[in-house]
């Protein structure tokens, strides 16, 4: 139907416009971004966002072998979706907020809450005034909740993440890290509950999570050196 | 080319080719070709048991979060795991064997080398092991649809273009022209091998981090489903029809405009996918209208397809024909949510939800796999020698499959969009989206009920056809009417 000698080339081509159009002009935009705010002297007067390291880096990596992409994304839209009025982030995430990291677990689906400033002490998945909601989130609320999430929220269909914790018989004093679980959860008595490294990792990860940081194109006040 | 067929298109082993004095062509082709898509074939339907366990696992979490709650067994494994198996192991193996079938009949020769399409072979299934294992360990990379570690996916296309190679060298370019259903392959196939490939390097770039990371990993997720199944699916559905009814394809033309558009504008659409994330806008709004416009070409697909084939008395009762006529009426459908979730008012409710899902399960458990088990129907009896057995087993198979899709797909767009409701209203706590979901998660697991049932018979089939076990060759085995025709 065709003169074979047009398909390569005309597929080849469709494949070019297609590369070039939504992968390479993109990244004539956004490639050259970088986490450097330049005051008017040239000199690096801000970073941001700051690189992903140490402990959070691990835990980052416990994050994505467990899965959480897979129910949690890390973007906030802007006004015209709820994320903000639902507390998860004062202002739409862009570009630049993830400029640092290789491998960011954006995730697509929301199964569960997004979790881009979960780390943040304003973040919140329940109306303000919600006698309900967790007084705070903090490393001891994030383990407990990892290890039996119906124990912190009732109507949550997270699954336990128990693996990542160690029930172990208390020897003498009990160990500082213990959960201190109560109801169903609790182990027997004589035994605890400690979290695991990779447990830990994955908290501190967590509490890392913050993309508020005031930024331009993302509407949301100005940074001090681009006022200048 | 559409060779017009006598309707009784009699089976063409080497015997009945010599006894009725044919030219031995298509019996040398069918076998060097037998092995390969034998094997191809049967490693793609051992895939779609393991990933329509795994996919019954991920409904079966959403219910019970604690159920099977081991680590390399939780919901953000096996999903992934599921997804990738279900794409990369059943659809493109078995995809891949029929292609190649249709590409070596319709150019009338093969060509030596057929060791490196077994390489081919084995080291795609080795891709694909390797990818359920890691994915189950944990070691995947944090990408919607690229799920499977950068070694599974180099073993994937290593084997892709072993096989994809040999199907070249025998490919016949110098004619003068060549029938649409090879075009098709051809030019997926080629889709495959260029995005699989470039995607994965960028993504392996120190200069691709954050949010271009998630362009790139869209727009090569997006290519495998919509540039390589796709219309691998209509080169198969455009080889089968006149095929099957004995008629020519109604337009030439309008099968080359419409060919050119689908892979111009369906090279544009993906990323939709990132509609309200940290992309630029303009990027998604040409995702959004590409999307609308590619109803256009598929429709003219569809049509022409819908044309060629109107009143033959074969559509009813035989299988491949009754299994494309389900794929393309559903490819109809998934394009038309596709283009209605791409609006922005609608993306704003839908995003992030269920809905995407039942899309893409329209698409591959609807079209590519609908389209693929009505091919292997018409293969195989040329390939064994013998004629399937049951006409009840292949209507089990229709039945369960149509309806199990149809039912799962359903509840999956019904659950996006009550979740997505919700969502968008920000006084709805969040439980209260979590429980909107719950109904249609039942009817979710119900639907793979009938999907064993279907895949079942199907499996069994395949494998009496596999040991021979058949109806005598000859006259090819209809459905019984089953379903009203």
């Amino acid at each position: 139907m065709s003169r074979s000698g047009l398909l390569f080339p005309g597929i080849f081509a469709s494949f070019a416009l297609s590369l070039g159009a939504t992968v390479l002009l993109p990244f004539s935009q956004l490639g050259g971004l970088s986490p450097d705010f330049k005051s008017e002297d040239g000199l690096v007067s801000e970073i941001y966002p700051i690189p992903v390291q140490g402990l959070p880096q691990i835990g980052k990596q416990v994050y994505v072998a467990q899965g959480c992409q897979a129910c949690h994304t890390q973007f906030i839209r802007g006004v015209e979706a709820s994320d903000i009025e639902r507390g998860w982030g004062e202002r739409r995430t862009v570009a630049r907020d993830y400029v640092s990291e290789k491998g960011s677990p954006l995730g697509s689906l929301r199964i569960g809450p997004d979790l881009s400033n979960v780390g943040s002490v304003k973040w919140r998945n329940e109306p303000l005034g919600d006698p309900s909601a967790p007084a705070k989130r903090d490393a001891s609320w994030h383990l407990r909740h990892l290890y039996n999430p119906k124990e912190r929220l009732q109507d949550s269909n997270m699954p336990s993440y128990r693996h990542l914790f160690e029930t172990r018989k208390q020897v003498g004093a009990p160990s500082s890290d213990a959960l201190s679980l109560s109801g169903e959860a609790a182990p027997e008595p004589g035994y605890e509950v400690v979290p695991t490294a990779s447990a830990k990792a994955l908290v501190a990860y967590l509490g890392s999570l913050d993309r508020s940081h005031p930024l331009k194109e993302a509407g949301a006040g100005s940074v001090a050196s681009q006022k200048k | 080319m559409t060779v017009a067929i006598s309707q009784k298109d009699q089976v063409l082993t080497p015997s009945v080719a010599a006894q009725k004095g044919y030219p031995d062509v298509r019996a040398d082709i069918d076998n060097v070709t037998r092995p390969v898509v034998f094997g191809l074939f049967t490693t793609a339907i051992m895939w779609l048991v393991v990933a329509s366990v795994l996919n019954c696992i991920t409904a079966l979490k959403l219910q019970f979060p604690s159920f099977l709650n081991f680590s390399f067994l939780s919901y953000g494994r096996v999903a992934p795991a599921a997804e990738g198996v279900f794409l990369l192991g059943w659809c493109s193996l078995a995809g891949m064997g029929v292609g190649l079938w249709i590409v070596m009949r319709q150019s009338s020769r093969t060509s030596p080398g057929v060791g490196m399409a077994y390489l081919g072979v084995g080291l795609w299934n080795l891709g694909v092991l390797v990818g359920l294992v890691a994915t189950l360990m944990g070691q995947v990379r944090p990408f919607a649809g690229l799920e499977f570690p950068f070694a599974s996916a180099v073993l994937i296309f290593a084997g892709f273009s072993f096989v994809a190679f040999w199907l070249f060298l025998s490919f016949d370019g110098g004619a003068e022209n060549t029938p649409i259903a090879s075009m098709f392959v051809l030019g997926a196939i080629c889709w495959f091998v260029w995005s699989f490939l470039t995607g994965n390097l960028l993504l392996s770039s120190n200069r691709f981090t954050g949010a271009m990371e998630h362009i790139v990993s869209a727009w090569t997720s997006h290519g495998l489903v919509w540039l390589w199944l796709v219309p691998l699916a209509f080169g198969v559905a455009y080889y089968l029809v006149p095929k099957v009814t004995g008629r020519p394809i109604f337009s030439g033309p309008v099968a080359r405009v419409s060919f050119w558009l689908f892979f111009i504008l369906g090279g544009l659409t993906s990323m939709v996918q990132l509609s309200g994330g940290p992309v630029p806008l303009w990027l998604t709004s040409v995702g959004s209208g590409a999307s609308i416009l590619l109803l256009v070409p598929i429709g003219a697909i569809i049509y022409n397809l819908y044309a060629s084939a109107k009143g033959s008395d074969r559509v009813g009762v035989s299988p491949s024909a009754s299994f494309v006529r389900f794929g393309l009426i559903v490819a109809l459908v998934a394009a038309a949510f596709a283009a209605l979730g791409s609006l922005r008012s609608v993306d704003h409710i839908v995003h992030s939800t269920l809905f995407h899902v039942g899309v893409q399960s329209l698409v591959l458990q609807g079209f590519v796999s609908m389209v693929i088990f009505g091919a292997i129907y018409y293969i195989m009896p040329r390939l064994s020698g013998c004629e399937w057995i049951s006409s009840s087993l292949i209507s089990l198979h229709f039945l369960g499959a149509s309806y199990g899709v149809a039912m799962g797909c359903v509840m999956l767009l019904l659950s996006g969009v009550f979740s997505g409701i919700d969502l968008a209203d920000a006084d709805s706590l969040f439980s209260q989206v979590l429980q909107s979901s719950a109904f249609f998660y039942w009817g979710r697991t119900m639907s793979f009920g009938l999907l064993f049932v279907g895949y079942a018979a199907f499996v069994l089939h395949f494998v009496l056809m596999v040991l021979r076990i058949g109806q005598p060759e000859g006259e090819a085995t209809l459905m019984r009417g089953a379903h009203g025709h």
